[in-house]
């Protein structure tokens, strides 16, 4: 044994040609993982620490996370991220997978005009789709919104301005806008399961819901643990809507935990504040998707 | 050999990438120049040789448009001062208002800030807190301080420390329709030339409000909603945000005040219950929908004339009515100095890693120079306002704006009752007021508007934050005069 031992260890620590090869593969992915990832990520746990200046940076313990954590605004801006995630993220699940069902029956030409006309706000630029929304939720009575409102006699509202609607428009807008990528991976999936089970089920006699329910939706879990799992992560990390469109208001009410990292970084210049803010999102964020493969992804292999 | 091609192709960019990160050459550095050591801000005691080195260096400016044609103005007079300084090149970093202030955050941060920048005096203590902002007064030409008004220097100043050379004053009250507040029973001549009170001001937009037409209307949507605790408050009293005894002024009763009148006119129908966003006000005052509108400035006087003039080809806003612009100071409340809310943009000097006590020097220069003479008036004379420097005003000498005398002299009188900000408030006070004002008094303001707060309820809120950030004793709680 004690012979072997020697061996085993120069044969596990030879670097072979072979090796070399693997490495040199993947060496520019490496390189660029670690300068866009790694680095900033890097940078950011550092700087959560300092008190950040450009010319001269003061190691400050932690004082960045103590301010962050007795920051009512912090856990305001926790809550309305929070709330609005387990809003519009099942929302969002329930109309794409709906959505993908209704265009699946169609022929392949029909079923590409419907994701193509799905998946165009996807290809318009945030700030443009703010600009259209902003438009559409125009609180004089000229707005279109409250002109609908009031066409069906109901009061028109102030949509962006009033913390009754605010939030609610934020969610609309995420909800008819922002469906497009999940449609086209729910599609996927559904052309994945092979129809042979459906004749089964048919043969069986089994209903449109039946159908739905016993070989649908367990056979898309993958898919909507993926989706689940990324909607999750986009939701926590969501700015554009609440930055173009209220700022953040009113009284904070629409102020997300990007909104308040950005404001904090580029507004306030309390860069080191806004690091230990963003580090505290990621360990959140990280911590729900690991609950997520927990309760969600035990029979789900990636 | 495909594996060979295979490492050698992967070896190439690897190194590619290297080369890309390793290039720590300032663009505009001269290769036989040993660099040195960028100087501390704020050094006030340093007596350096005011003359240009005549050594070739690169001065960076970000700047937005100022005025519509600021960025064509800018690019004449560097082609002038490059005619006197051939040494010197000068290069523009054009910016939107929209992204201006996080685009050189953003730089300033990572070291890179550009050596001139707009600022408005209010954003001063964010660059002075991130240790970027840079003591003026080693860099300038010898006596060229001499030249700018002392009241538009002290709102460059923070802590005795002067950050910036003054652009402009600009004065932020109300804009009405004459004609409409005439037939309203208010006598607009002689509330230009002697100011209102708030009790005139509320029985004008009450007469005021008929059918379609508001008496008053505010931009209040989202962010504007600060501009109408500025404009308004000033009217209360509040001049700036700390006294002159440096005590944080929107906890004083005067605060107070100001909210229970906000909050009476809110509920009194006679403006609008909805967000207004900015450019909405003056369309709704260009089409007859509103009477007086805020916030409003004498420059507006020349989007109406246009707006008029368009009517009859058709180019103005669709329903647009003539109307006369009347620039409007703010009504002041009881027992209250009548003020105007005045605010001075300025360029701002700025430490980046290319800042050597040369290149400073040669800032500075370009820095006074940029403010001064032909090329502050030119600005000045488009916004409808007077110059903060002897020799903008001695070039700004008769020329002729084509702005209504009335008005004219409605904005030299606000522009002269304008409140400096009191000198000795240090950076650190003036980066708390800036983030109480956008956390907490703007948020609870724009609920106050949507009427889902009570003044009593803000004020309390303003007071709680205002005394965890400057202590009881920094807070004012009398009522300010």
């Amino acid at each position: 044994m004690r012979s072997k031992a020697p061996a085993l260890r120069d044969r596990r620590f030879r670097i072979t040609l072979e090796d070399l090869n693997g490495w040199a593969f993947i060496a520019v992915a490496m390189a660029v993982f670690i300068v866009m990832t790694v680095y900033p990520v890097a940078s950011a746990v550092i700087t959560s620490f300092q008190n950040y200046k450009p010319f001269g940076a003061e190691w400050v313990q932690f004082d960045n996370y103590k301010t962050a954590l007795t920051n009512d605004l912090f856990y305001k801006a926790i809550r309305n991220t929070a709330v609005y995630t387990l809003i519009t993220v099942p929302l969002s699940l329930v109309i794409a997978f709906g959505v993908a069902v209704m265009i699946l029956p169609f022929k392949k030409k029909t079923q590409s005009v419907f994701k193509s006309l799905y998946y165009i706000p996807a290809v318009a630029s945030g700030v443009a789709m703010s600009v259209v929304w902003l438009w559409l939720y125009d609180s004089s009575p000229s707005g279109l919104f409250n002109q609908l409102l009031a066409f069906l006699h109901l009061p028109t509202q102030n949509w962006l301005s009033s913390s009754k609607t605010a939030m609610l428009s934020l969610i609309l807008m995420s909800l008819l806008s922002g469906q497009g990528s999940s449609i086209i991976i729910y599609i996927a999936a559904l052309m994945g399961i092979d129809n042979t089970y459906f004749e089964a089920a048919e043969l069986d006699g089994a209903t449109f819901f039946q159908k739905l329910r016993y070989i649908v939706v367990p056979l898309c879990k993958p898919t909507t643990l993926f989706l689940l799992v990324t909607g999750i992560i986009n939701s926590f990390q969501v700015f554009m809507n609440a930055y173009m469109m209220t700022g953040g208001g009113p009284d904070n009410n629409t102020t997300m935990i990007g909104l308040l990292i950005f404001n904090n970084a580029f507004v306030y210049g309390k860069y080191g504040l806004a690091c230990a803010q963003a580090i505290m999102l990621a360990i959140v964020i990280a911590a729900l998707t690991a609950v997520q493969f927990k309760v969600a992804g035990d029979d789900v292999e990636y | 050999m495909k594996k060979f091609f295979a490492l050698l192709l992967s070896l190439c960019m690897i190194l590619g990438l290297a080369a890309c990160g390793g290039n720590n050459d300032q663009p505009n550095s001269t290769p036989d120049t040993p660099k040195q050591d960028a100087p501390a801000p704020a050094e006030g005691d340093k007596t350096p040789d005011p003359e240009p080195a005549a050594q070739e260096d690169t001065i960076v400016i970000m700047a937005p448009p100022v005025t519509g044609d600021y960025a064509e103005l800018l690019a004449g007079w560097i082609d002038g001062f490059q005619k006197e300084y051939p040494h010197l090149k000068v290069e523009v970093i054009s910016t939107a208002w929209d992204d201006h202030s996080s685009k050189l955050s953003t730089m300033a941060l990572s070291g890179e800030a550009p050596d001139i920048a707009e600022v408005s005096y209010g954003a001063i203590g964010t660059y002075v807190e991130m240790g970027v902002a840079m003591d003026v007064k080693p860099y300038l030409p010898e006596g060229a301080l001499e030249d700018y008004d002392q009241n538009a220097l002290d709102y460059m100043t923070l802590d005795n420390t002067l950050y910036g050379l003054p652009l402009y004053l600009t004065i932020q009250a109300l804009g009405g329709n004459r004609q409409m507040m005439t037939d309203a029973g208010v006598d607009v001549d002689k509330v230009q030339a002697e100011g209102w009170t708030y009790e005139e001001f509320l029985k004008a937009i009450e007469t005021g409000t008929k059918g379609d037409t508001y008496g008053f209307v505010f931009a209040n949507a989202a962010v504007a909603t600060g501009d109408f605790v500025s404009i308004f408050g000033v009217g209360a009293g509040i001049t700036a945000n700390f006294t002159k005894d440096l005590k944080y002024a929107y906890t004083s009763e005067n605060m107070k005040t100001l909210l229970s009148s906000v909050e009476t006119m809110v509920s009194s129908g006679w403006m609008p219950n909805y967000a207004v966003e900015a450019g909405q006000r003056l369309v709704m005052l260009e089409t007859g929908n509103a009477m007086i509108t805020g916030k409003a400035m004498p420059l507006f006087e020349n989007n109406i004339n246009k707006n008029n003039a368009g009517i009859a080809t058709g180019e103005a806003v669709e329903g647009s009515v003539e109307v006369e612009y009347a620039f409007l100071p703010v009504p002041t409340m009881e027992g209250v100095t009548e003020s105007c809310f005045g605010t001075v943009d300025g360029m701002i000097m700025l430490r980046n890693n290319n800042s050597t006590e040369e290149h400073l020097k040669n800032v500075g220069l370009f820095l006074n120079y940029i403010c001064s003479g032909q090329r502050a008036a030119d600005t000045v004379n488009q916004l409808l306002l007077a110059c903060v420097c002897q020799s903008g005003r001695d070039a700004q000498a008769g020329a002729d704006l084509g702005q209504d005398p009335r008005n004219a002299e409605a904005s030299t009188r606000c522009i002269g009752i304008v409140q400096a900000p009191p000198t000795g408030i240090t950076s650190e006070q003036a980066a708390n007021a800036k983030t109480l004002m956008d956390e907490t008094i703007i948020p609870k303001f724009q609920a106050l508007l949507a009427g889902e707060t009570t003044a009593e309820a803000m004020y309390d809120e303003v007071c709680s934050k205002a005394v965890a950030l400057f202590g009881a004793d920094g807070c004012e709680t009398g009522f300010i005069k």
